[in-house]
């Protein structure tokens, strides 16, 4: 971390479009230093997916074009062959996605599906493997023994999925990882659970993490900066503090202002995530 | 497990020991004609009567099941994984490849089976034996019944493709391979069930009308097609019911496969 | 199952009480038929759509029917008897080569129109069917060498005819000739038959109508035919044929198969005949071609004389024809069935069924037994498949039995079914068999009409078509046979010849015949004056005088 902010982790400037129809991103900019949390707002249809699909290789090649660079590791990932991305994807960014349910195989165990996700990165033995999912699920604050292991998606509670989910990401200890919208659909108790373990995650491994959220308040409380984006493109950046004192952008503030709050004096502006 | 499913699987375990105990509870065989005792009703030495050549049909129905219960699944497990690999594999991948895939189903759906069928029994040697014969008319079964259900494993297989769990395992870096067999194949397990027991009863009639053909089990030697065919000049069903034995044990074994297999399906959804 | 005898035969009786029984007898039926004749119509089915209403373009069954209803011809062959009768012909003659008939022809006889016949006509008839540009198949038979045909019209009822070659059985053809009219505006819709066409409806029926004009009375002197109409309905099906039967909309069905004879039989054993052995035989014939794409040893053991006949020996007729056809056909000797009462070889002895004789003799031979299974002097195990159409029922069961049958000698058969199409490449075309079971349809009781199957040269020579030259000296005799009695004036001398072809089949088994089949019919009650034979027409070749009541 001693030349943490002298070189970014990952630095990011890229078009996207969609063959036939206007882009979905325009020259869109931004950085992650490692070991930090930023945050992407914007409203659903902002290109907020196809951003981290374009990081992770995943965007449909023959139906999309991308222009720009992302360099990650000395390394521009537009730049990589599909098997270099798939060395990268799990082990250096993990992506965390929305649902915890449908992100899940239904027809598989828990123990298959974490031992699936740790032998695409990794030959050692059966008992490395065990290790690695025992650390993993203890990181998510998950029992690790075999009855858990041996159940499937749909005998667990949405909150537990989204913590397997989680452990998956984590299980090769990435530099980055990707949530997008990873809270979204849960509960607000469960919610700020797993936003809490994204915090904690964040401070005892180190992990970068690129937090994609429709929801400016439930990023406030995890993340380093926050960048939003708009119709396309990235209108304002800055720290969370910054943002949230003083937002420049004329859709920032919308956003702000769309903020729920508990008013605790008068003229003091508090936001939201400070509430919980 | 239910009453039912307890009933089930006694008929076919029942069925099973009787078929494999045949040459002890039948020894006659098969094959044996009395000739002078044709087209009999039931009787202490013809449990089921005999056949218009008089051959004992309770033989003919153990002997019989051995045949079709042991080829006619292998033929359904056949089509049935050549149906996941075609169809599955051509949905997840999807584009040009489900195009060709498609295309190739509907060629082969709209070809003319009959010709080809033909062809097939001018190419096999005349000198066959029954058993080789059955077993050659399975595989065309199985090479050839795969094709509706292709399609529907095409179309979900699509819809798996783009499924968020199947992106959740290619963002953990699974390869393509792992990815079909780990994650697309177990969801198409319903429709493959489907297909398979489908094409059982399907293809136990089937290798009876290929027998026009010169496909299918040849004589002396018994199929459960060929005993079913027995029924085709009946005239009325009171008359002579032993005859109906080999379509009874066809319902019950067909059901109770299907009454255990409904199980395994809900435990697997 | 016996023969239904229907003759009335009563030796005991005096001359005197036969003829006042007769008197008597004839009293009834005089009562009777008054009564019956009264709209009197018989329905039964075509199974297919006739092609042509024109008798000299004859070629299938619907218009052959047609033709026998309607046509007039100068010589009829009784189906009962198989004698030549006389028609429009009171007498005939042919010289002593064979070249020439000529008749004395009836006076006094119209066309269903009412125009006079005469010889005339006969001359025209003659023309036209012997005219090369109408193809008519029906002339085929007369076409024994190139040249015109001559005819002589000496009178009004006296004519002649010369062709340029001596035809075989030259008379018995003429039953097949029905007679046009040269003058009549209605062309051959004017005919001299029993019944004339009414009404067509294609797809439908023909209905056909009593000729007022018909020359023929009964032996009371009453005009024939009996019969308003004759009501035929087109229909392929023959299952829809026996439920339209049994619901008595039909009153015939002329030829049944075994099974559905027993159904029938089951339910109303009155209308069911059983006439006896058919002249259609079954038989099994082994692959002698030389080139055929089957293992040397294999024709080896097909060509050879001994092992035919060693197989034919060990093949259990009866039991062919008691389990597979019921009892209805009988265990066939050879070409010709016994019911072909004159050209039958009376002489030849029924094939023995004897395993142990055929081992024996296959034995002689060179082959042996060992553990059950046989083999040839090379050690070879006598395997070989048997061929048949897939869907005749009853080939399939013949072929099974044999299967059992040979299993005893030790020789392993694999019985396959093809579908029709297949079978007759495999047996014309590729000659990629071993043995075929076929039946062969015979409707003409002349040998004459069987040279096609046993000449060698011919295609139709089954176990070993288009030889150049006989390749067996039994062929060549057989070749020599035929040819000798297909120019043989002499009724006899032709009768010697084809009872030697007879004996010579009998001898090498090339093929071997394994059953003929009963001619089954079925006649309503309703009918009256029915004596089913084995010849075709089976039910209606009395049609002039069959009667129905009740309707």
């Amino acid at each position: 971390m001693a030349d943490g902010h002298t070189q970014p982790l990952l630095s990011a400037q890229i078009s996207v479009c969609y063959a036939g129809k206007p882009p979905v991103l325009r020259d869109v900019k931004f950085e992650i230093q490692r070991g930090e949390v930023l945050g992407l707002v914007g409203q659903s249809g902002s290109g907020k997916s196809t951003l981290a699909m374009s990081i992770l290789g995943l965007l449909d090649k023959k139906h999309s074009h991308i222009e720009g660079e992302i360099d990650f590791h000395d390394s521009d990932l537009l730049k990589l062959s599909e098997r270099e991305l798939r060395a990268l994807r799990g082990r250096a960014i993990a992506l965390v996605l929305q649902s915890p349910l449908s992100s899940l195989n239904p027809a598989l165990k828990i123990r298959t599906q974490l031992k699936e996700a740790w032998r695409a990165h990794a030959s050692g033995s059966g008992e490395d493997c065990i290790h690695a999912m025992r650390t993993a699920l203890q990181n998510v604050s998950l029992p690790a023994d075999d009855d858990f292991l041996r159940k499937y998606p749909s005998q667990m509670s949405v909150g537990q999925a989204q913590r397997v989910l989680i452990a998956m990401a984590i299980l090769h200890r990435p530099a980055l990882l990707i949530a997008d919208e990873a809270t979204s659909a849960l509960d607000v108790i469960t919610q700020s659970e797993i936003l809490s373990l994204f915090r904690e995650l964040n401070r005892s491994t180190g992990m970068a993490i690129l937090y994609i959220s429709h929801d400016l308040a439930s990023v406030a409380g995890i993340c380093d900066r926050i960048a939003i984006l708009h119709q396309g493109a990235i209108v304002e950046c800055g720290t969370t503090q910054q943002i949230f004192d003083d937002p420049h952008h004329e859709y920032t503030q919308k956003l702000m202002a769309a903020i729920p709050r508990i008013q605790s004096s008068a003229g003091n502006k508090t936001h939201a995530a400070t509430a919980r | 497990m239910s009453l039912w499913q307890k009933l089930a699987c006694a008929a076919l375990v029942l069925v099973v020991l009787a078929s494999f105990a045949a040459n002890w509870l039948a020894p006659a065989g098969y094959a044996h004609q009395y000739r002078e005792a044709t087209d009999a009703p039931p009787s202490r030495t013809h449990w089921l009567g005999t056949d218009e050549l008089g051959r004992d049909r309770f033989a003919r129905v153990l002997y019989g099941t051995r045949i079709s219960l042991l080829l006619a699944p292998a033929a359904a497990l056949l089509s049935t994984l050549l149906a996941a690999l075609i169809g599955g594999i051509a949905g997840y991948l999807g584009g040009a490849w489900k195009r060709a895939a498609m295309a190739v189903t509907d060629l082969f759906l709209s070809l003319p089976w009959l010709f080809l069928l033909i062809t097939a029994r001018a190419l096999l040697p005349l000198n066959v034996s029954p058993l080789v014969s059955v077993m050659v008319t399975f595989l065309l079964l199985g090479l050839l019944g795969w094709t509706s259900a292709a399609r529907v494993l095409c179309a979900s297989a699509a819809l798996l493709r783009g499924s968020d769990f199947v992106r959740q395992a290619r963002a953990a870096g699974i390869n393509g391979r792992r990815l079909f067999w780990m994650h697309v194949l177990p969801n198409l397990k319903p429709v493959l069930f489907a297909q398979f027991w489908i094409s059982i009863p399907v293809f136990i009639l089937s290798e009876a009308n290929l027998g026009i053909l010169g496909l299918g089990v040849a004589e002396p030697m018994p199929s459960w097609g060929s005993l079913l065919k027995e029924l085709e000049g009946l005239v009325s069903v009171g008359e002579e019911p032993w005859k109906f034995v080999p379509l009874i044990l066809l319902v019950i074994v067909v059901t109770s496969f299907q009454i255990l297999l409904s199980r395994q399906q809900e435990v697997a959804a | 199952m016996k023969r239904h005898n229907r003759q009335f035969r009563c030796p005991a009786l005096s001359a005197p009480t036969a003829k006042a029984l007769a008197v008597l007898v004839f009293c009834l039926v005089s009562i009777c038929t008054r009564s019956l004749a009264q709209g009197g119509g018989l329905r039964f089915c075509l199974h297919a759509e006739p092609k042509t209403f024109d008798p000299l373009k004859v070629d299938d069954d619907a218009s052959g029917a047609i033709r026998y209803l309607t046509g007039g011809v100068l010589v009829r062959e009784n189906r009962q008897t198989q004698q030549l009768e006389p028609g429009l012909a009171l007498s005939w003659k042919v010289s002593s080569d064979g070249r020439e008939i000529s008749f004395r022809l009836r006076s006094g006889v119209s066309f269903s129109d009412g125009t006079p016949f005469s010889a005339e006509d006969v001359a025209y008839t003659v023309q036209q069917l012997m005219d090369p540009a109408l193809h008519s198949p029906t002339g085929d038979v007369f076409r024994s060498g190139a040249g015109s045909v001559e005819t002589k019209v000496i009178s009004q009822t006296q004519i002649s005819i010369r062709f340029p070659a001596p035809v075989a059985g030259l008379a018995a053809l003429f039953d097949q000739v029905a007679i046009m009219s040269v003058r009549s505006p209605k062309k051959e819709m004017a005919v001299l038959g029993p019944f004339m066409v009414g009404d067509y409806k294609p797809g439908s029926s023909v209905v056909l109508n009593r000729n007022p004009y018909y020359w023929k009375t009964d032996a009371q002197g009453r005009k024939l035919p009996y019969l308003d109409s004759i009501h035929l309905d087109i229909q392929p099906n023959r299952d829809v044929e026996l439920l339209r039967f049994k619901r008595e909309e039909l009153d015939l069905i002329n030829s049944l198969d075994s099974e559905y004879f027993d159904k029938v039989s089951a339910s109303s054993p009155q209308v069911v005949h059983d006439a006896g052995p058919s002249l259609d035989s079954e038989q099994l014939w082994f692959n002698q071609v030389a080139k055929a794409p089957i293992p040397g040893y294999k024709r080896n053991w097909f060509r050879s004389t001994a092992f035919r006949r060693a197989i034919s020996q060990a093949i259990n007729r009866d039991d062919l024809s008691r389990v597979v056809y019921h009892g209805h056909a009988q265990p066939a000797l050879g070409p010709f069935s016994p019911a072909n009462k004159f050209w039958f070889n009376a002489n030849l002895k029924p094939q023995i069924y004897s395993p142990e004789t055929a081992l024996k003799a296959l034995q002689g031979e060179g082959f042996r037994m060992e553990n059950g299974t046989l083999k040839d002097k090379e050690g070879n195990e006598v395997v070989f498949s048997i061929i048949t159409n897939a869907g005749n029922k009853q080939r399939e069961h013949m072929a099974v039995l044999i299967q059992d049958d040979l299993q005893k000698i030790g020789i392993h058969v694999n019985v396959v079914t093809l579908d029709f199409p297949s079978l007759i490449e495999r047996m014309t075309q590729t000659f990629d068999y071993e043995a075929i079971i076929l039946g062969l349809t015979n409707v003409d009781l002349d040998p004459n009409n069987e040279m096609n199957v046993w000449l060698s040269s011919s295609e139709n020579h089954q176990w070993n078509p288009s030889q150049k030259t006989p390749e067996t000296e039994w062929e060549a005799e057989i070749d020599r046979l035929m040819r000798e009695q297909a120019s043989a004036a002499d009724l006899n001398k032709r009768k010697e010849a084809f009872d030697r072809v007879q004996e010579i089949v009998a001898e090498q088994q090339p093929f071997i015949f394994l059953i003929n089949k009963n001619a089954l019919s079925a006649v309503s009650t309703s009918v009256r004056g029915a004596a089913p034979v084995i010849l075709w027409p089976q039910t209606y070749w009395n049609a002039e005088s069959l009667m129905v009541a009740g309707k």
